[in-house]
């Protein structure tokens, strides 16, 4: 079984409950194919779901034109090691000249880029990968197994500090040295290789596709990847200068492999520039012509770049702003208390007054609809009266709770609606916003704060990087021995289908538990304007730059 | 002259040495230090990781100590990793320990490692004065002119409607800080809600390539404000030579208004405004840091802000330094530009 065609599969079940909401006139037809497609539901097939013809669509005519300039704004950051990158934004520089084994397209499938195939046996054990053959290193080195194996090898190695692959690949590291087993990694023939796990894991290729896991050459040094870009990409690194502006311009002498099997790239150059933290700033630059693209588009600006004519595109994520208590610090080591405040908050009133609506609501458990192994529980209760009495019974009726909070402006908004909830339940809260500076300082150890949580492609991911004992990232230190063993038997079931039952279970713990309180998930906004296409947001702000064109000044 | 001279190095020297201990002291507080271990190798490392890179980075060590090294005092730190390669402040990557130099501070001209943008102090701080330079020749250029211009018009005919007109003109001016006016222009004369969009709302082009369209907001915003107050000063020197009995000598003479003004009065009405003019430099750094970062050009200013905002310490002491510099010497070309204008002043 491979997964990428299992996603490709089937219509996206999310999708079929658009379309029911769309024909009960709940959701317009624009909005509903929006969303369908950005599923990945073909638009022919999604007009097929509520009933329609499809219509002629001129606009698919536009064949892709070679050349031109794109800029974006982005925030620039140093370049440092992939496997320790801990933005999105290095990768997305990064990409111009690194590739990645596997590549998440939006609509949630996987897509081959240096590995051909893959294979999983029954209990996800064994995994057997193919390498893709006639890739060509920058330098003029052939790609090889030797080369995957090598890359395997760096994610492996636990004693590099901020190394967070080495957390998505413990069955294949030898827990006493911190570095990969050599046994668990075994080349068959220069086109395959066997990967032998510890415990099963369903998520082993689709990790290979997260941000941190940019492909280097056997020659790199650890040291900065822009001093010496030796890579299979497209293009290279011109300038890269933090804080100012980053700049790829494509590799004239270089013949990219992707280009034979899936086309591009188109530009011949791509400008980050860096407008700071501020929307205002950027949207400064937009109306000065500055621009091409924005890397997102967020709350308000939505509605001014609509009304400036730039075309916006959204994409679905799991993405959400995590409410969380710490369950080391009282007084939310007592589970009642916590039940209590989430018992307080309705997510809805939190999704409209702290996210203007950009999103769909989530209930509580950390599992989002669209990951293909989501199973539906009932809704989650809300009852300020019985908050107010459940925590009297708790003996914490006059306690005052702090929520801390980054300044983000959505993020200090959310948790302003969701504080106004819990005050209005009677309960006494105080709010603290602080600034990222310091705020970072310490994420993990507030006693109840709010930690924004990019999505991850699979629903037991997320568990096993927040919520799985003692893992670096519990911001939680949620303890849970019968939560962690269902989370062990949910990573060794590689069809969504049949882990969608212990996925229940997971998730009526995590609701039982009162872990946090999860208001929504959140759509992700970028527009552009109309002369860009292909550079459509990315539910995990991923820049594919092979895609992206531009239409020649008219 | 040259004994002032020397005196007023010394103070420069002086000035400098005090501000960098202070910078030093603060940027090396503990939780600063941390912020930098993180910035480094990820914001999500426990505590354990962020105590033992600190001391594999040199940041163990007493402050004075630290501060003694770069200075070029001490000798810089060095360490053994685990694979027995020394490593240190003042070996650079990839050189032998043994021919490394001992000390490596600012006296050896080391201005150290900006840690946010990843190159040498010096050329950060190159670029940035030289994206500054621009900016400030161009405000110069509106300023000056314009200043003397209106101070002189106001100050020629005191209590007259174009002096009122002028002085009102000139005192909002003053009275309005960059971060309104620069606020105010973006809004009514770059945003599709006024609909002007006469001008850009970025200056960020203007670093390559700097036109009417997208350098006109930032050099006025930062020009306005100054003219004002020279403005001011002018009009009041003028005012004051014009009431000098000189004047009312050559007026009786039947010397016409117009040459009094050009030939008698003005040389000696601009013995103020040339020092007020000089003064008014450190002043305009300030408006630079908020213009700057408004326009997201990235030249000194800007780069103070990102230094002092992510706490890189080698950039911000060589930002206080080049500061302090600035300001003094500023100081020093007035003091000594007023004696060669006004011989009665003597200096000691």
């Amino acid at each position: 079984m491979t997964l990428h065609t299992t996603a490709l599969r089937a219509v996206h079940p999310a999708a079929l409950l658009y379309a029911e909401e769309a024909k009960a006139g709940l959701l317009s037809r624009r909005e509903f194919l929006t969303r369908a497609t950005a599923l990945g539901v073909a638009s022919a097939t999604a007009y097929g779901l509520i009933g329609l013809p499809s219509p002629a669509n001129a606009q698919d005519a536009t064949t892709p034109v070679q050349g031109g300039t794109l800029r974006m704004n982005m925030e620039t950051r140093a370049t440092k090691d992939p496997r320790t990158w801990d933005w999105s934004e290095i990768a997305n520089f990064g990409r111009g000249w690194l590739d990645y084994m596997v590549e998440y397209e939006p609509d949630g499938s996987l897509r081959p880029m240096l590995l051909e195939s893959w294979e999983a046996n029954e209990d996800a054990t064994e995994w057997t990968l193919k390498v893709r053959q006639g890739v060509k290193w920058n330098n003029g080195d052939d790609f090889t197994a030797e080369d995957v194996v090598n890359n395997i090898r760096r994610w492996c190695d636990g004693t590099v500090e901020g190394n967070s692959m080495a957390a998505r690949f413990g069955g294949l590291m030898d827990a006493a040295t911190s570095q990969m087993r050599e046994d668990a990694v075994e080349i068959v023939d220069p086109a395959t290789i066997r990967l032998k796990l510890s415990e099963p894991d369903i998520a082993v290729v689709v990790n290979m596709a997260d941000y941190p896991a940019a492909v280097v050459h056997q020659s790199y040094d650890n040291g900065d990847p822009a001093a010496n870009p030796i890579g299979t990409g497209a293009f290279l690194p011109e300038t890269n200068e933090v804080g100012v502006k980053q700049v790829l311009v494509r590799n004239p002498d270089h013949t990219w492999w992707g280009t034979a099997v899936y086309g591009g790239p188109y530009l011949d150059r791509i400008e980050y520039i860096d407008y700071g933290t501020d929307p205002a700033a950027v949207l400064a630059a937009a109306e000065s012509g500055e621009v091409d693209a924005t890397y997102q588009t967020t709350g308000d600006f939505i509605d001014i770049y609509d009304g400036l004519g730039w075309v916006k595109s959204e994409a679905v994520t799991a993405t959400t702003l995590a409410v969380r208590f710490n369950q080391s610090q009282p007084p939310y080591d007592n589970v009642e208390v916590r039940k209590a405040l989430q018992m307080a908050v309705d997510n809805n009133v939190v999704l409209e007054l702290g996210y203007n609506n950009l999103g769909v609501v989530a209930e509580n458990h950390h599992v989002c609809p669209i990951h293909p192994e989501y199973a539906e529980l009932p809704p989650p209760v809300v009852d300020p009266a019985g908050a107010k009495a459940a925590l009297e019974a708790a003996g914490q009726a006059d306690t005052e709770f702090e929520l801390i909070s980054l300044d983000d402006s959505f993020q200090a908004a959310t948790c302003d609606a969701v504080a106004a909830q819990i005050r209005d339940a009677g309960i006494n809260i105080k709010r603290t916003v602080l600034p990222g500076s310091t705020f970072w300082n310490d994420w993990l150890n507030y006693p109840f704060s709010a930690t924004q949580w990019v999505m991850r492609p699979l629903g037991v991911q997320v568990l096993n990087l927040a919520y799985k004992s003692g893992v670096a990232w519990n911001e939680t230190a949620f303890a849970n021995p019968e939560f962690d063993a269902a989370l062990a038997q949910a990573n060794s079931i590689s069809d969504a289908d049949q882990r969608r039952e212990v996925m229940a279970t997971l998730e009526k713990i995590m609701q039982d538990q009162g872990v946090l309180i999860q208001p929504y998930w959140q759509s992700l906004y970028r527009h552009t304007t109309a002369q860009v296409h292909g550079a459509e947001q990315h539910p995990i702000y991923e820049h594919h730059h092979y895609k992206w064109w531009k239409e020649a000044a008219s | 002259m040259l004994l002032f001279l020397v005196k007023r190095l010394v103070t420069m020297l002086v000035t400098a040495i005090c501000l960098t201990i202070v910078v030093f002291a603060l940027t090396n507080l503990p939780p600063n230090l941390e912020k930098i271990a993180k910035s480094e190798i990820g914001t999500r490392i426990s505590d354990a990781e962020v105590t033992s890179w600190l001391d594999k980075n040199g940041f163990g060590a007493p402050l004075l100590v630290r501060y003694g090294e770069w200075l070029g005092l001490l000798p810089g730190w060095t360490r053994t990793d685990e694979n027995g390669v020394v490593y240190g402040r003042c070996i650079r990557e990839g050189e032998d320990p043994a021919t490394a130099p001992i000390r490596c501070g600012v006296l050896q001209g080391e201005w150290g490692y900006s840690r946010v943008f990843r190159q040498e102090v010096a050329d950060v701080i190159a670029r940035g004065l030289g994206l500054t330079g621009k900016l400030m020749f161009w405000v110069l250029l509106v300023m000056v002119p314009g200043a003397l211009l209106t101070g002189v018009l106001a100050g020629m005919r005191e209590g007259s409607r174009t002096d009122r007109a002028l002085s009102t003109a000139s005192i909002v001016a003053t009275a309005t800080p960059e971060y309104v006016s620069g606020v105010v222009f973006i809004a009514v004369f770059t945003s599709s809600a006024v609909g002007l969009k006469w001008f850009n709302g970025s200056a960020t082009s203007a670093m390559d390539d700097a036109t009417l369209v997208n350098f006109t907001l930032p050099v006025l915003t930062v020009a306005l404000y100054a003219m004002g107050y020279v403005a001011r000063m002018t009009r009041a020197s003028m005012a004051e030579v014009m009431t000098a009995q000189y004047i009312r000598t050559a007026r009786l003479k039947g010397v016409s208004f117009p040459k009094i003004v050009l030939r008698h009065a003005l040389r000696n009405a601009l013995i103020a405004p040339f020092t007020v003019i000089m003064l008014q430099i450190p002043w305009l750094l300030n408006g630079v840091v908020i213009v700057e970062t408004l326009f997201n050009y990235k030249g000194f200013g800007w780069t103070l802000v990102q230094a002092a905002g992510n706490n890189d310490i080698d950039l911000l002491l060589g930002v206080s330094v080049v500061s302090v510099i600035v300001v003094l010497l500023t100081q020093l070309i007035s003091d000594v530009g007023y004696v060669f204008l006004n011989p009665r002043i003597r200096l000691a």
